[in-house]
């Protein structure tokens, strides 16, 4: 319940002040660049992994990642950059 | 941190994973903020990507919690790199001494080669040269430098009107003028002596031939002073006219005597310090006051190394920087006067010849302006105004 609370604050409080959504609300921002790269940011962790299929988790579900001869390049604590053949990009919401 | 070049100064691993769950590992990693790059997916089970060397130890940790094989696969990077050029030290000392020995042949002195010099003079210039450090096989950064060794070798030999230094690679070359030339035997042939300049004849002395000039006789540039024929009318023979004809000779000088003047004086203040250069940045590694003085005087003399024939940018400079006070000193219309005489004189005497002598000095025209004082001089000198000149052939026959 406290939860939902300090959601729907955020949420009041970004539309009235016109911040930034992904700053405020722990979005994640994703960039893809074609087919070729997807940048993630914010994520909060690698779930499953190959080279067809990436799961990510996020602040609120999962991100899904479809293609072939997925690599990813470099991963920080809260970025990543995915490179391959990018095909589909899910949202999963348990 | 977006950019991985430091990756290759770190040095880096390439880590293979085996067993299920790597993408747990990975996470764990994250979490401990390591950096991870090119994560690729080999088969089932199998998770390759590279890391930093410096956060094996998470890796280590992750393994414990979460239980899967680890292999490394690669090593890369800037201290593997050190390491296997540890393993052929023997070959890199090699190349060091050897670059060492040749920069150091580079430098020293193989010849040197005095020309131009008796043998007693040469023999005595060789000692000199030795105690001063210019010997064979001595190093060249020890010794002054080429114009530093002509001062000293000139101030030592008094008998030596010019000493030139020429430092060519690795071998000095001395050529030598000594005043006393050996007299040379004057075969001359028959001539006549004519006046070099305007001129009034004060007096003459005449060794051979026919005076055809006498005292007060106003002469131009050309005129026969002494003839080179002598003799009766009908039998004149040919010699070869000698003497001294002298003549009064006018010079005007112009000077020209700033009335206010600024001179430096050194305060005996001062600091020194040595650099080792490289190209155009250098090190300091002697004396590090930087003390700024208002006026200063910067002394540098540049020691460069040499390999082979070239120069290597690096070099030793020491640098001497001295406190100079600026004084002005203004002198009054008379003073100038005197000075501009005296500046005069001396310009008047480094044109004239050497056993020309000043008579009189006149002042025609005195000027002021824009702080300066000029002057125009007229001179009276006594000089010898004989010039030879060959016995044409025609004046001869007739």
């Amino acid at each position: 319940m406290a939860k939902k609370w300090k959601q729907k604050i955020q949420r009041w409080l970004t539309k009235q002040l016109d911040l930034p959504e992904d700053v405020m609300m722990d979005f994640p921002r994703i960039t893809m660049v074609g087919q070729l790269h997807i940048y993630i940011e914010n994520h909060r962790g690698l779930l499953t992994f190959s080279d067809r299929e990436v799961r990510v988790l996020l602040s609120q579900g999962q991100l899904l990642v479809k293609g072939e001869g997925f690599v990813i390049k470099t991963m920080w604590p809260e970025e990543l950059i995915l490179e391959g053949k990018i095909e589909q990009v899910l949202y999963i919401n348990e | 941190m977006k950019n991985l070049w430091f990756k290759r100064l770190f040095g880096s691993i390439t880590v293979k994973l085996i067993g299920i769950g790597g993408e747990r590992i990975i996470n764990e990693l994250i979490r401990h903020h390591v950096v991870i790059w090119n994560v690729k997916k080999l088969q089932e089970g199998e998770l390759k990507f590279q890391m930093f060397i410096k956060d094996v130890s998470h890796l280590r940790k992750a393994v414990r919690i979460h239980r899967v094989k680890v292999r490394f696969i690669k090593r890369g990077g800037f201290p593997y790199w050190l390491k296997r050029l540890r393993r052929n030290t023997g070959l890199f000392i090699g190349a060091l001494v050897a670059f060492i020995i040749i920069t150091l042949l580079s430098n020293m002195i193989w010849k040197i080669e005095i020309k131009g010099a008796s043998p007693e003079l040469e023999y005595k210039m060789m000692n000199q040269l030795k105690q001063m450090g210019v010997k064979v096989g001595g190093f060249q950064f020890l010794v002054d430098d080429p114009e530093g060794i002509q001062r000293k070798l000139t101030a030592m030999n008094e008998d030596v009107t010019w000493i030139g230094v020429e430092l060519n690679g690795t071998s000095y070359h001395f050529q030598v003028v000594e005043k006393e030339q050996p007299e040379e035997v004057e075969k001359t042939s028959p001539r006549h002596l004519v006046a070099k300049k305007e001129a009034v004849i004060v007096d003459y002395f005449v060794e051979k031939g026919e005076p055809v000039v006498t005292i007060n006789d106003f002469v131009k540039p050309g005129q026969l002073l002494v003839s080179g024929l002598i003799g009766r009318e009908d039998d004149k023979q040919k010699v070869s006219a000698k003497g001294k004809i002298l003549g009064k000779t006018w010079y005007t000088t112009e000077v020209e005597v700033d009335l206010t003047t600024e001179f430096e004086l050194l305060t005996g203040e001062e600091w020194e310090q040595m650099t080792l250069d490289f190209g155009n940045f250098s090190i300091p590694i002697w004396g590090f006051s930087t003390t700024k003085y208002k006026h200063e005087k910067v002394e540098k003399n540049k020691k460069e190394l040499k390999f082979f024939k070239w120069t290597l940018p690096v070099a030793i400079t020491s640098k001497t920087v001295k406190e100079v006070e600026i004084h002005t000193k203004s002198y009054k219309k008379e003073e100038a006067r005197k000075l501009a005489l005296e500046i005069a004189k001396k310009d008047l005497q480094k044109t004239v010849p050497e056993e020309a002598k000043i008579l009189d000095e006149k002042i025609l025209h005195e000027k002021e302006e824009n702080g300066k004082l000029k002057l125009l001089i007229s001179y009276d000198v006594i000089e010898n105004i004989a010039k030879e000149a060959p016995i044409i052939q025609e004046e001869q026959e007739d």
